[in-house]
């Protein structure tokens, strides 16, 4: 059969037909359906991922359509997951979309890494971050990690035996300490950007082409119009993915996510 | 102008915004007062009218003259399959109206073009181009400078896109490529892949332009273009200047009228 709809992206060289099939037979988890969690979402339904997992325990909100692009107004005090399958539907109804209405916690981030190919961390709770990206490193899976605060962000992605989160940040900072997006603020098209190049990463991950943005950082300043990629090493006394990681399982988080919990972005 | 205060529902849907120290309240008056034109609703178009939308830019003009198609749903995140056949510009409403109400939209159902692109741009404060062809684009940033109205460019070409800003005065498309390609480089849109998540990156980024040009803040892509390789994961910035020879907006200009667009890109393509 002709697959019209993947038409202009089945004639890139870096796709072709294995590659549009291999799409098709993929399972991606989004972590947080929220400012970044739309586009990723949204762009990979469009390019034909077969199965996306939606983990989000929220309801929508008002104030979350200044930048969830994927919800609508009559979304509001519906749940986030339910409310953005039933939009990925009505762009493609032949996708598969499990819509969990879960916080990913300590003790379900094993099992929801095994279920898919590659995780997304579209969240805004920096304890969930450092526990997706501990997940990532001891589980040995593919972690495509963002964040975004006012104007911009940033994108890096967390493969096995390469750098991960903790090389450049080694311990999220304290409660208090930076401030998130519901006291500081955020444009929507930041987490366009942002969220666009996460969706990019999972597309060049699943088909095996391009360079991913492992060791290096996407950086996002939609104020000045600054966007750069920056490289780091690995870290050797990295706490989880070095030699001498002291981090060796999750129990850290025990169940508590965080004091903050939700997903803001 | 007096300004009223904004409503209950407003403070809440923009409360993003107003913890903003570049936006605050005088701000998403600002936005909510602005009229913006994008010019092509599909690949590039559907970020851009989702994300201003999304951000209160109170009248939003929409003009495309083509339908949903299928194979368009591969990218342009604004249409569904209930849009399939028909126009670009009623779908792409019914999905903006959907999320935010507040928004007045204008859709014009037909190509821009030099008969009509003088009154309709007129219309508006900052264009957003969003079209996909050379023609088009020529178009869009003579039609601009004559106007004085800054242009908020962007392209993409299978695995690669660009943006920048034209502000009247400092610099067009033609001070950036004074010829249109020769005529075999330019192929049929429908015959060029285009990778799925790369018109919203820079889609995306033309919208934070325009919020930065209605706003006034920040710095904006003015005099430099962003190229962003996606396969390659990079981004680079290119400056560029005014062409005191530009014959639209140079020193001495020729051009102080709209031409013909599709010869423009033949002939220029022959010689």
């Amino acid at each position: 059969m002709i697959d019209a709809r993947h038409h202009r992206q089945r004639i890139i060289d870096e796709v072709g037909e294995a590659g549009q099939r291999r799409l098709e037979g993929a399972a991606v988890a989004i972590v947080g359906v929220g400012g970044l969690g739309s586009p990723v979402a949204l762009y990979l339904a469009a390019a034909g991922v077969g199965r996306l997992g939606l983990i989000d325990d929220q309801n929508v909100e008002l104030s979350n359509l200044n930048r969830q692009v994927i919800f609508e107004e009559g979304d509001v005090g519906r749940s986030k997951v339910e409310a953005a399958a039933g939009r990925l539907l009505r762009l493609d109804a032949g996708l598969h979309v499990d819509a969990r209405r879960e916080n990913v916690r300590a003790s379900n981030v094993a099992a929801l890494f095994a279920d898919y190919d590659v995780v997304v961390d579209g969240t805004d709770a920096f304890e969930t971050k450092f526990l997706l990206n501990d997940a990532a490193v001891l589980l040995r899976k593919p972690l495509v990690h963002g964040a975004v605060l006012r104007w911009g962000g940033q994108v890096t992605t967390v493969l096995p035996d390469a750098p991960c989160l903790r090389c450049l940040f080694r311990e999220p900072p304290e409660p208090g300490e930076v401030q998130t997006c519901e006291e500081a603020g955020v444009i929507g098209a930041a987490t366009g950007v942002v969220g666009s190049v996460q969706a990019e990463e999972v597309i060049k991950l699943l088909l095996g082409v391009g360079n991913p943005l492992s060791g290096r950082i996407f950086q996002h300043d939609g104020l000045l119009g600054e966007t750069r990629t920056t490289p780091f090493p690995r870290d050797p006394g990295c706490p989880v993915c070095s030699s001498r990681a002291r981090i060796r399982d999750l129990a850290r988080y025990e169940e508590q996510v965080s004091p903050r919990g939700h997903v803001l972005v | 102008m007096a300004q009223r205060s904004l409503t209950p529902e407003q403070r809440q849907r923009y409360a993003r915004h107003l913890a903003l120290a570049e936006v605050g309240p005088q701000g998403q008056h600002k936005l909510l007062r602005a009229r913006v034109l994008i010019v092509g609703v599909g690949a590039l178009g559907s970020p851009v009218a989702l994300y201003l939308a999304a951000s209160g830019v109170g009248t939003i003009g929409l003009a495309d003259h083509d339908h949903v198609r299928l194979s368009n749903l591969q990218r342009q995140i604004i249409h569904t399959m209930d849009g399939l056949n028909r126009s670009k510009v009623d779908g792409a409403a019914r999905t903006v109206s959907a999320l935010n109400p507040d928004i007045k939209l204008e859709t014009v159902e037909a190509t821009v073009d030099e008969r009509n692109a003088m009154e309709l741009l007129d219309r508006y404060d900052v264009i957003v181009d969003g079209t996909d062809s050379f023609r088009a684009r020529y178009l869009l940033s003579d039609a601009a400078y004559l106007l004085r109205k800054p242009l908020v460019h962007g392209s993409i070409f299978r695995i690669e896109g660009q943006v920048t800003v034209f502000v009247p005065g400092r610099g067009c498309y033609r001070c950036l490529y004074p010829e249109p390609p020769p005529a075999g480089a330019i192929e049929e849109s429908e015959d060029v892949g285009v990778f799925a998540a790369l018109p919203g990156i820079i889609g995306t980024i033309q919208a934070a332009e325009t919020i930065k040009l209605i706003t006034g803040v920040g710095e904006g892509l003015v005099n430099r273009v962003l190229l962003h390789d996606s396969m390659a994961m990079t981004f680079h910035e290119v400056r560029y200047r005014r062409n005191r020879a530009c014959p639209v907006c140079g020193d001495h200009p020729t051009v102080q009228s709209l031409v013909d667009y599709d010869a423009f890109v033949r002939m220029e393509a022959r010689s």
